[in-house]
């Protein structure tokens, strides 16, 4: 130890055996490492298990509650057919699949692309905040639902009507989160910067945005849980496409093990989608929560 | 160098804060009026939340002035400039940015008129001086606060500023490397005929240090007294220093000062 401390001013080697140590990968590292995921593939197992057995032996009536097995072979059927060509209503989960899915990314994207600029300069300047503000927070408070039979009025049962209430969906909690980002931006930081000589853009690239990001990618993940929200309700309302239109058809048609098929899929999508945005706030900004990575 | 024109010129400067909560205002500092020669060393000392942050930050442009003037080299201050580095109290990393990225930092926003090849090397001296050469692709929040705090002084010297304006600088650094990096500091100043404007709350770092050490008291904030240090320098390396009467002297006379004050922080208002 005395020996170190000598070191004081001295140059470490960079490959100090002091300072970095290989810890190899130990059995019980790999364990600590995947148990989260093997104990939860364990309990989902035995969860659909359960509800095999409940539903076999239970007597219940499969227009409530279909096997466990009837839905994962319906979601397998259809994840793998293609409606025919020139059908009217496709029975395929891939064919609502993909059209939910580009809506939702469409709109996600729109929504990015208003957000994102907007809650930026709603931060950075007081006049436009000052502006905007009543609207932003008027139009975030409103139950987004509300707003759909005015959308299906002007644009008719229309994918441009879908991917609007998408849109309407996911951009308020991206902008207000950029704005937040902005507006919490830490003043020594910018300090900092501005001792060593940033000037308003610098400021601006430099450090307003770097520390941002984080905000706004925790805004696209409740953007994401919104806009499905969104994706579902406007083709439950209106439209003859999409997983929504789907789980309407399917229970109107008394197909519960379809209903339930979608519904794991959006769970699974959701669930996805939400744990990507999760990781990437982590990659991204692994300063706010070490423990992620 | 000239000695007889002052490079910093405090006159009379008041900064008050503005208390939102209660509609008031808080003067943190009161009428101070300071000359810093250039090469100068001056250490501030005072009880915690004198105002002594509030002074460099107004000389380095950072916080308003109430009235009063501050120049530098004769020019009013009023926003931060190249010739004036800053070492944070509270470090202000880039998160996002390694350890060497940060050090590297003033180059992107000052255009120095340096090569590629001088910033690398001055990015790897600064980062030898404090210590960290083989931290280069850290990340601060890898850091132990003392490690964070000399990244800060490396960031602060990088750029060879004439005026090292440096807050607290060695206050979370242990004593071991604190007393080698106040050698590294006394060398610097003495090789480069920086001013340096220092705060501490060690009345032994002062002494060493300072060619003065200004006093100040507790709100509002006032030159209280501005005592001189006359060892000959280097005085880190001269254990004579520590030693002789007039040390022990000096810094029973700044303790003193000092303790008036910062019993006054314990009163009550
Ligand atoms: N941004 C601010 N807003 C309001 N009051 C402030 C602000 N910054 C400082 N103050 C007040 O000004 C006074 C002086 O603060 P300052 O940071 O200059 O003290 P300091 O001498 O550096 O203290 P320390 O030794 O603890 O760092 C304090 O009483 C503090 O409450
Ligand atoms: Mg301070």
């Amino acid at each position: 130890m005395v020996a170190t401390k000598n070191k004081s001013l001295q140059q470490f080697d960079t490959d100090d055996p002091d300072r970095i140590q290989d810890l190899g990968w130990t059995f019980k590292e790999v364990w600590r490492r995947t148990r989260g995921l093997v104990v939860t593939t364990l309990n989902l197992i035995t969860f659909f298990i359960l509800w095999e057995v409940f539903t076999i032996y239970g007597d219940i009536n499969p227009l409530f509650l279909p096997k466990a097995s009837d839905m994962f072979a319906e979601l397998w059927v259809g994840l793998t057919t293609r409606a025919p060509e020139g059908a009217v209503f496709s029975g395929s989960i891939l064919d609502h699949f993909l059209h939910s899915f580009n809506n939702l990314m469409f709109g996600l994207a729109i929504a990015c692309l208003i957000g994102i600029p907007g809650g930026l300069l709603m931060g950075g300047n007081k006049y436009i905040e000052a502006i905007l503000s009543p609207y932003v927070w008027a139009l975030a408070s409103l139950p987004r639902i509300a707003l759909v039979p005015l959308f299906i009025l002007f644009l008719g049962f229309t994918t441009t009507m879908q991917v609007t209430i998408i849109v309407i969906s996911a951009v308020f909690p991206i902008m207000i989160n950029a704005w937040a980002g902005v507006k919490t931006t830490e003043k020594s930081l910018l300090a900092a910067a501005r001792v060593f000589g940033a000037n308003r853009r610098q400021l601006y690239v430099k450090v307003v945005l770097p520390y941002t990001l984080p905000f706004i990618i925790s805004g696209i993940q409740q953007g994401i849980g919104r806009g499905l929200i969104g994706v579902v309700i406007a083709e439950l309302f209106g439209g003859s496409n999409g997983l929504g239109f789907l789980i309407q058809r399917s229970a109107d048609t008394f197909n519960t093990a379809m209903t339930f098929a979608v519904l794991l899929l959006l769970i699974v999508m959701s669930l996805s989608l939400i744990n990507f945005t999760r990781w990437l706030e982590a990659y991204v900004a692994p300063w706010r929560n070490v423990n992620h990575l | 160098m000239n000695n007889k024109n002052p490079i910093i010129v405090a006159n009379d400067l008041t900064i008050a804060y503005e208390l939102h909560r209660e509609r008031k205002k808080l003067v943190a500092l009161q009428d101070i009026s300071l000359e810093v020669a250039p090469g100068e060393f001056v250490v501030l000392v005072g009880p915690s939340g004198c105002g002594k942050t509030s002074f460099i930050n107004a000389i380095s442009g950072l916080v308003p002035k109430a009235s009063g003037s501050v120049t530098v080299r004769g020019q009013e201050v009023t926003g931060p400039g190249p010739d004036r580095a800053m070492v944070f109290q509270d470090y202000a990393l880039l998160p996002w940015r390694t350890v060497e990225s940060n050090v590297r930092m003033p180059f992107e926003f000052q255009d120095l008129g340096i090569s590629d090849d001088e910033k690398a090397r001055r990015v790897k001296e600064c980062l030898s001086l404090v210590d960290l050469t083989g931290f280069e692709k850290s990340f601060p929040y890898e850091l132990s606060g003392g490690m964070k705090q000399r990244v800060g002084i490396a960031r602060a010297l990088i750029t060879h500023p004439d005026i090292l304006l440096a807050d607290e600088p060695f206050a979370a650094i242990d004593a071991m490397t604190r007393e080698a990096m106040q050698a590294e500091m006394e060398r610097i100043v003495m090789e480069t005929g920086q001013t340096c404007v220092f705060i501490t709350h060690s009345i032994d770092e002062a002494i060493l240090l300072g060619d003065r050490v200004v006093v100040i008291s507790y709100r509002p904030g006032k030159v209280k007294e501005i005592v001189n240090v006359n060892f000959p320098r280097p005085r880190m390396s001269n254990s004579e220093v520590k030693t002789s009467k007039e040390y022990a002297q000096l810094r029973d006379h700044i303790w003193n000062l000092v303790k008036d004050e910062a019993s006054q922080t314990n009163r009550g208002e």
